[in-house]
């Protein structure tokens, strides 16, 4: 363990949700010394700690141009989160940013060895897939999605980092996989999704589904950078809820069409840049993708706090107590 | 769930449709009683109850400590920045969108377990399975007694007919007359499970893929696990081999017992093979829509979606005693003949079973149906 005063930090993605989360934390943890955040633009937090470094992971030289700050800085954990949190049709720059990206991350940090690195990752590579089980453990298989370039970008970021983790046994890695993450603050592709007034329903199919709040995400990448734990996580909410009682709670119509129906639809809406989700989305609608999180509980010492219910509600800017009235009214 | 109840921001109807956001103070005026920001300071939340006067003010230690509690819960969440996405503001009928929400979360609940059973949603369709139980195939149960009253048990059972009807009458048989009316989770074969509104309704009142790390967690929590290791080929079994048991699977359902220590209770059902008769079963065009195959019954497809509707044959379902395999050890889940030889014993005496129960129909033809 580095002397606890002297704890240096660098943050990739500084601007995502995770990020400036984590940037306010750190900056009020007395234990960290220095935090760098790097990205390509200021994040909201900069000053006191928090110095901003621009860095633009695309850059075919930035590899070294990162190893040269990790080592004057000497950083002692790296937390690498510049990934997106929706897709986009700029698919080659997201490639660039996501697996080259991690790439160079990974380059500069062989160089530095840095004690300890942390990356933020989701639950959607696993993949939604009929023969998922109920939950899935961190051992399972990450499948990945067949077209879509959004979850493959983040598998094949992963498998880096898990070949990383084993060439350099000096580095503690740690791999966060988060459940889709809710709350008013964050935006990404479920919170986009599910503002809509309408919602597709895959005809005669309502798999389970899972979110973690915005609030208990960031505390679990805050109980990561500070804890010892390697390997990976699912970090998720409390609970499941059908994905039609996800809609009714949330209030939305619920429009259901046959899966043909709905993949055309869907990739002319995304090709026509109407709707931010592509066609393989669609599979998440099918069939579960559900993460188990004891290992985090027992390892990590994160247990989430707000159950599936209120993380939805919270998201919706509607009080707990609103629904339940409005329920009993409509059943008696 | 403490969570639940605890209240944020004060369901104000003025604010529905105005700018105001809950999260920001200044939203409202303070509340007679409270002594606005300079008291509540970083809240700004006008739910609280206001701080008692000095003179009637008493040391309440546990309260106290509770309402410091709340107050960091509350700095915690004002971390979370207020933020202009008030998805409120798109939906101006906000009168129909309540009452929408309302409607749509008729007949389900809110929180289901991990597996997806909905408590409200088992709830409305019990007057089915209770008709289908009592007065339908008018199951005669027996045997009950070997079900343990809590704690964790394999129910392995034969699978006939065209829908799982059998695997409904074990579940309901086990709710509605064992002392303790357990809820038995039935493990659906996939086919099964991803069948367009069937599997979804078959999640929701209790059903689980099959799986083994969803029957081995199943039984961790203590469960009652009801398996089917014909499976597929069971319910695909035709007129001329009912009550003839198909190859048990792989004998996942042993490993499974071994690995979790949970005794196995071997369940006949007598009545499925004549409430669905499989005359035959088409293949050619049953892939493309998703099904293993076409079932062609006396009924169906003739009727209709009505063809799917079982005869009204006499059901009996026998529970036999517990088989416990605790003392082999989780490591013999690694013998495969040992375990092929155990899931060979279970299916011959469930066998047995079958037999003696037709033996008890006083003739093989009409009884089916008179009992």
């Amino acid at each position: 363990m580095a002397p606890s005063q002297s704890r240096v930090v660098a943050v990739t993605g500084a601007c995502t949700f995770l990020g400036g989360e984590l940037l306010r934390r750190l900056e009020e943890d007395p234990r960290y010394g220095r935090v760098l955040a790097l990205d390509v633009r200021p994040p909201a937090q900069v000053g006191g700690k928090v110095e901003f470094v621009k860095l633009d992971l695309t850059q075919p030289s930035v590899d070294g141009e990162l190893a040269t700050l990790l080592q004057r800085a000497n950083v002692d954990t790296f937390v690498h989160g510049a990934f997106l949190a929706h897709p986009t049709h700029a698919a080659e720059w997201a490639h660039e940013l996501e697996d080259v990206g991690t790439m160079h991350v990974l380059n500069a940090c062989a160089g530095v060895e840095p004690r300890r690195f942390v990356m933020v990752s989701t639950t959607l590579v696993y993949g939604a897939n009929p023969k998922n089980p109920n939950f899935l453990t961190e051992d399972a298989e990450l499948r990945g999605h067949r077209d879509s370039r959004f979850v493959n970008d983040k598998v094949r970021a992963e498998r880096q980092v898990q070949r990383f983790a084993k060439e350099h046994p000096n580095t503690q890695v740690c791999v966060l996989r988060f459940a889709p993450i809710l709350g008013p603050t964050i935006s990404n592709l479920y919170t986009r999704f599910f503002s809509r007034v309408v919602a597709p329903v895959m005809m005669g199919h309502d798999p389970l589904m899972q979110f973690v709040h915005e609030q208990d995400a960031a505390w679990a990448l805050q109980r990561a950078v500070d804890s010892d734990a390697t390997g990976p996580f699912n970090i998720v909410g409390k609970g499941v809820l059908p994905y039609t009682t996800v809609l009714a709670l949330l209030g939305r119509v619920p429009v259901p069409m046959p899966q043909i129906v709905a993949r055309q639809l869907t990739k002319v809406l995304w090709a026509t840049q109407l709707v931010g989700s592509p066609p393989s989305f669609l599979d998440f609608l099918l069939y579960l993708c559900v993460a188990d999180g004891a290992r985090a509980r027992r390892e990590l010492g994160f247990a989430p706090r707000l159950s599936i219910k209120r993380t939805i509600l919270d998201f919706l800017g509607v009080a707990p107590e609103d629904g339940a009235t409005d329920i009993a009214r409509a059943i008696t | 769930m403490t969570d639940d109840d605890d209240p944020v921001v004060g369901d104000g109807e003025e604010d529905w449709f105005g700018d105001a956001d809950p999260r920001v103070p200044d939203a409202r005026p303070w509340p007679e009683g409270s002594r606005g920001l300079g008291d509540l300071g970083f809240l700004g939340d006008y739910d609280t109850p206001p701080i008692p006067e000095p003179a009637d003010y008493a040391p309440r230690n546990a309260e106290g400590e509770a309402a410091v509690r709340e107050l960091e819960r509350r700095l915690e969440q004002q971390r979370t920045p207020a933020f202009p996405i008030d998805l409120r503001k798109r939906l101006p009928l906000e009168a129909v969108w309540r009452r929408w929400r309302a409607l749509a979360m008729w007949g389900r609940s809110d929180v289901v377990d991990d597996f997806g059973r909905d408590p409200r949603a088992t709830a409305r369709w019990e007057w089915l399975f209770e008709f289908l139980y009592a007065r339908w195939f008018r199951v005669h149960a027996t045997g009950l007694e070997h079900v343990p009253a809590h704690g964790r048990a394999l129910l392995v059972a034969n699978h006939a007919g065209t829908l799982p009807y059998d695997s409904a009458m074990v579940m309901h048989a086990v709710r509605r007359d064992h002392p303790a009316r357990r809820d038995v989770r039935p493990l659906v074969e996939d086919t099964v499970f991803h069948l367009p509104w069937l599997g979804p309704i078959m999640n929701r009142i209790g059903g689980v893929r099959a799986d083994p790390a969803n029957a081995e967690r199943l039984l961790e929590h203590g469960e009652l696990v009801a398996v089917f290791p014909e499976g597929e080929k069971g319910m695909g079994k035709l007129w001329k081999d009912r009550y003839r048991l198909q190859r048990f699977g792989r004998g996942g359902f042993v490993k499974l017992a071994l690995r979790t220590r949970a005794p196995i209770i071997p369940v006949a059902v007598v009545g499925a093979e004549e409430a669905a008769p499989m005359l035959g079963k088409v293949t050619w065009f049953a892939k493309n829509i998703g099904i293993p195959w076409i079932p062609v019954t006396p009924t169906f497809p003739w009727l209709g979606p009505a063809g799917l509707l079982p005869l009204p044959s006499k059901w009996f379902v026998q529970f036999g005693a517990p088989i416990e395999l605790g003392d082999l050890g989780p490591g013999a889940a690694d013998d495969r003949l040992l375990v092929n030889r155990i899931a060979d014993q279970i299916r011959t005496q469930i066998q047995n079973m079958i037999d003696g129960l037709l033996g008890q129909r006083r003739s093989p033809v009409l009884a089916a149906f008179l009992g």
